[in-house]
């Protein structure tokens, strides 16, 4: 273990300019979301129906709405400001909740074997075969819409991903002999999963989740199309989007201003996350 | 090893049987359809007089086991909406998603491994770059918004193909891509770290040794070699074009299963809905014990039991 | 292997692509969110599912362009006692298999939907019916269980469907291919694709006037206008006001409004929570800025209204003063009540205009409430806001139409209590209602209808907010006038010369 993380930080050392532009883009947009509060120039839900639809640096009544307005007359830039925290909320918190059920599961499954494994491995291949989009309507039916509950529907249904990974590289590490020395030392199960093999598997694992964390900001876009995401007047840039849609031509701001800033958040992760499997995959390093 | 499928499949069998009971539950705990049905003036009595002639008043544990017979002489049951048969409806709609899906993976294999040669042969060069920032921003874009962002450009103001329907070749354009671009970044990826390794082996430096160009090697050795991850990529995304398509078919009026589940969901049509769900775990179960049985093949380590 | 694929793909595609790609003038090409669910006209009561049989069938009778009940089939009626009531049919009508269309199969249409057995959606609308007999081949006698002044209304909504042939093919086959004695003929029927018509040369009203119609499904609003800009769709309805000035002003399209019968107003919970209050209702109803929402929202394509009703609706009156804007006695009764933060549970669903909520959200946080929207999927919001009073949240939206134009097919449904929609109780108003249902004279039905918008002004268990215009995006050479009750018949449109 000691040999990979000093590897690691080996690489680090030359990190290549696109790392280092798409990391502090990542950095700046979650530090934007965090102080929005604090830093928005108007009140998210604050409508002015006599400004609807107007475009960037629209002054009305002394007010200056820099990004212009959405369709009820309220300011753009600070509700993709406030929409910021909601979508990274939404996508930090259901891939923690995805991968900490999936991946536990997945360990317990390729250590324990026998029934833990098939009943485990089953139950992903249920939860798997439901489409997503049903688990969504059917959950928001029965349990009533709203932020946790959205997290609570990406969660339940992205866990599996998880679970396969951790799964298959479970059962690699764990035929590894210093795993079998140290269950003949007289370490139990938990020290094992946690201090041996959980580290060994974080690579592959962290790649999943970043290139989850993408996933979940799109599905949440997607829900909030079909009526599902971001309860009003809360603001997520995909419902903001959804909204949008319908303005392409008469307000493309509405749009553009969230669709450029959840493309930029996108595309940062998956940069970041490509680097860091080239990064941790023994096989692709460069010759 | 004929003890293992024999239980794989015993195993695949209760796992759909899991789906189905799951959806059913849940989809009876959401309601019924009721409500949809009748007109706006309808009285209360009226609304549970219907609720009974359709069956939905009774016990759920009743409900089920009667479709669960049914199911027994293979009888999917009637659309409450449509109100004929629901296998039916979703047999007749099913093609136009396999076209959709069909188009979508002509798009991502065509535009995404070509993509991923190129990434890997060219490393680091700037080809490689603008390719890597173009897979990516196919990534980054949400489904919807590329389909209606397409449909405008291309179809309202150049008029270059039709805004919406299925009805010609034409009309598969769009959604094809606004579907494939996902996939697309999935199979370049993939083919690129597999031609990398497969690029790191001894294999290719002998062939460079004998003199035969950098291309010649790819060609005749690396791709062969490089497109067995690659097929089984191909059959996982399947799965998530499936998912995919549920938008895209809505913005693109294609009339697809994806469509249909939306709809049946929300107008509570069980029974379309059921057969949608049996549809898509069967296919996706499959899959899940073909893999297995091709990892516990290949692997002989992982059929040791603890 | 690609032109494996594309080829595999093009020939599939040749199999269902449909024959009639080019769209000439003799096709009339109309998008509609949904395709029908059935073309059975007595197996569901869905607006998309009427828009297209409703050009196949004929019904008993129709209205007129200014709302009257007119004759179609039956070209009289006469009421021979209170319950019983005798209507002269055509004798030239044929259905479109050449068969004629007589008295017996006006019965059997009747006693068709109201048995059972068919269970039909509908039955609710002519539960009040008893049985139906044939007098003669162009006399059908009617009789309802008590007297039913609505009767004619709800006979509006009836289409007549061919006995013999109905009873040749049964249910299933008749659902899958029905067939009428309307202008238009169904030619072939792609589910959940388009339903393509054919005109029918002998309809007895004249030539219909395009060769061919198409209804194609396309669930999204944005598309359906994509298709009409390109010319895809002539004819699209639910025009977004926002979205009315690009169509009015595109090249090739017009935007075709009328008024209508279809009221936007806002329940208001009468029986739980802090809106059992009625100053709190009232409170409410003053901090709505009605003509605000029409020229923000509606774009000026509606009319602010006094009561739960508008002008079309017989029944109306415009002698209940309506609720004025005036936030500041909002709060002050707000004060009165105690209930300054009350919390108010908004329900909603994406059928419903998501600005409209939102903005009165904001005007009643205004005054001092602290609204939250409860938006959930249709089948679920149904369910809610047609159960129990205490689940029944504190304010829904709707846009109201009985395609009645009654009083009796809005405020009956909505306030009366015992129905489904109604979390109010009021004996004296449920009096009143009641009896202007169940009387035929029209000028002592409008003094109780007068009356019952009276009590509804005090008690505000709803707050009418507009009369709503329809707005309809069509191509520009398409010379149609839209009607208060928004039917979609294609007898009625044509091509301007």
């Amino acid at each position: 273990m000691n040999g990979r993380i000093q590897a690691f930080r080996r690489r680090t050392a030359r990190l290549p300019v696109s790392v280092i532009i798409f990391s502090t883009i990542l950095a700046l947009i979650v530090i934007l979301a965090i102080l929005a509060p604090y830093i928005a120039p108007f009140d998210p839900n604050k409508q002015a129906l006599l400004a609807r639809l107007k475009p960037p640096g629209f002054a009305y009544r002394g007010d200056t709405f820099w990004l212009g307005t959405d369709d009820l007359g309220r300011d753009l830039l600070t509700r993709t400001l406030y929409g910021a925290g909601v979508s990274l909320g939404v996508a930090v918190l259901s891939v923690v909740v995805s991968s900490l059920v999936g991946v536990s599961l997945g360990m317990l499954a390729g250590w324990f074997r026998g029934w833990t494994e098939t009943i485990i491995m089953r139950i992903v291949d249920i939860v798997m075969s439901i489409p997503a989009i049903l688990l969504a309507v059917l959950t928001v039916a029965v349990l009533g819409p709203g932020f946790l509950k959205l997290v609570l529907v990406l969660g339940l249904t992205r866990w599996p991903r998880y679970t396969r990974v951790a799964y298959a590289q479970t059962l690699q590490v764990a035929n590894l002999p210093f795993i079998k020395a140290s269950e003949l030392s007289g370490a139990g199960a938990a020290r094992i999963l946690f201090h041996h093999i959980l580290p060994n598997i974080a690579g592959p694992i962290l790649v999943v989740a970043t290139a989850e964390f993408g996933l979940m900001i799109l599905m949440e876009s997607g829900l909030s199309f079909l009526g599902l995401g971001i309860q009003p007047p809360s603001a997520s840039w995909g419902s903001i989007m959804s909204i949008g849609r319908q303005y392409i031509e008469r307000a493309w701001w509405i749009v553009l201003v969230p669709g450029a800033c959840l493309f930029l958040l996108v595309f940062s992760v998956n940069v970041l996350g490509d680097w860091l499997r080239d990064q941790l995959d023994p096989r692709s390093r460069s010759r | 090893m004929l003890q293992y499928v024999a239980q794989r499949l015993l195993q695949a069998i209760i796992a759909i049987f899991g789906v189905l009971t799951i959806v059913f539950v849940v989809m009876h705990l959401s309601g019924d359809p009721t409500l949809l049905l009748v007109p706006q003036d309808a009285s209360a009595e009226m609304i549970a007089q219907l609720r009974s002639q359709l069956g939905f008043d009774r016990p759920i544990g009743v409900q089920y086991l009667d479709y669960l017979g049914g199911l027994a002489h293979l009888d999917f049951g009637d659309s409450i909406v449509q109100r004929v048969p629901a296998l039916d409806i979703v047999l007749s709609r099913l093609p136009y998603t396999i076209q959709l899906a069909a188009g979508a993976l002509v798009v991502a294999i065509g535009l995404g491994i070509p993509a991923g040669i190129l990434m890997a042969t060219n490393r680091g060069g700037m080809i490689a770059r603008i390719l890597s920032a173009v897979v990516v921003t196919g990534q980054s874009v949400p489904t919807f918004l590329s389909g209606i962002l397409l449909i405008f450009i291309f179809g309202v103001t150049l008029r270059w193909l039709p805004t919406s329907g299925s009805g010609s070749l034409a009309a598969m354009i769009m959604p094809s891509i606004a579907l494939g671009a996902l996939s697309m970044s999935t199979f370049a990826r993939m083919t690129r770290i597999s031609i990398i390794d497969e690029l790191g082996k001894d294999y290719v430096r002998a062939g460079r040794a004998r003199g035969l160009s950098m291309a010649q090697v790819v060609v005749r050795h690396v791709l062969r070699n490089a497109s067995i991850p690659v097929i089984t990529i191909a059959a996982l995304e399947i799965g998530n074009l499936l998912a995919g398509a549920v938008i895209i078919e809505t913005v693109f009026a294609w009339p697809g299963i994806g469509q249909l589940a939306i709809q049946s969901i929300q107008s509570r049509d069980f029974l379309v809905v059921q057969v949608i769900v049996l549809l898509i775990s069967f296919v996706y179960v499959l899959t899940s014990v073909l893999a297995d049985l091709v990892y516990v093949a290949v692997d002989p380590r992982i059929r040791l039991v603890r | 292997m690609k032109a494996a694929l594309a080829l595999i793909a093009a020939s599939a595609l040749a199999l269902v692509a449909s024959a009639a790609s080019a769209q000439t003038k003799d096709t009339l090409t109309i998008d509609l969110p949904n395709d029908a669910a059935t073309l059975d006209p007595h197996l569901q009561w869905n607006t998309d599912s009427y828009s297209i049989y409703r050009n196949i069938f004929d019904n008993l009778i129709t209205r007129d362009v200014s709302g009257t009940i007119v004759p179609q089939i039956a070209t009289s009626w006469k009421y021979l006692d209170d319950t019983t009531i005798e209507f002269k049919i055509r004798d030239d009508v044929t259905f479109q298999d050449g068969s004629k269309l007589t008295a017996e199969d006006v019965a059997f249409s009747i006693k068709r939907i109201i048995d059972p057995a068919l269970k039909s959606p509908q039955l609710s609308q002519f539960d009040q019916i008893k049985s139906a007999e044939v007098v003669d081949p162009v006399t059908v006698k009617v009789t309802t269980k008590s007297a039913y002044p609505a009767l004619l209304a709800q006979l509006v909504k009836l289409s007549i469907v061919p006995k013999a042939y109905v009873e040749k093919v049964g249910n299933q086959e008749f659902n899958q291919k029905p067939m009428g004695s309307g202008p238009y003929k169904l030619t072939e029927w792609k589910k959940g694709i388009e339903t393509d018509l054919e005109a029918y040369g002998s309809y007895w009203r004249g030539k219909p006037p395009f060769q061919k119609v198409v209804f194609r499904a396309v669930p999204d609003v944005s598309t359906r206008i994509a298709d009409l800009k390109t010319g895809k769709a002539d004819l699209i309805r639910d025009v977004p006001p926002d979205q009315a000035a690009s169509i009015k002003d595109g090249d090739g399209t017009q935007l075709l409004s009328g008024a209508t019968e279809r009221v936007g107003y806002l329940y208001i919970n009468a029986e739980a929570g802090p809106t059992k209050d009625v100053r709190v209702r009232q409170a409410i109803a003053y901090a709505i800025d009605k003509q605000g929402l029409v020229d923000a929202l509606l774009e000026g394509y509606g009319a602010a209204v006094n009561v739960v009703g508008a002008e079309p609706v017989f029944g109306y009156t415009d002698k209940v003063a309506g609720y004025d804007y005036d936030p500041e006695k909002a709060k002050a009764l707000l004060k009165e009540a105690g209930a300054e933060g009350a919390k108010l549970e908004f329900l909603t669903s994406p059928s419903y205009s998501r600005a409209l909520v939102e903005a009165m959200q904001q005007m009643l946080n205004d005054v001092g409430f602290s609204v939250d929207i409860a938006s959930s999927d249709q089948a679920t919001f149904l369910k809610r806001r047609q159960g129990d009073a205490a689940n029944a949240g504190s304010l829904a939206f709707g846009a109201w139409s009985c395609a009645c134009q009654d009083a009796d097919g809005i405020i009956f449904p909505l306030f009366r209590s015992g129905s489904i929609w109604a979390k109010y109780k009021n004996d004296k108003y449920d009096a009143l209602v009641d009896e202007a249902r169940s009387i035929l004279d029209e000028t002592k039905r409008k003094e109780l209808y007068a009356q019952a918008y009276e009590i509804l002004r005090q008690d505000v268990p709803g707050l009418g907010l507009y009369q709503s215009y329809a707005l309809y995006g069509a191509a520009k050479h398409l010379k149609w006038e839209p009607t208060a009750n928004e039917a979609l018949f294609v007898m009625d449109m044509s091509w301007q010369q």
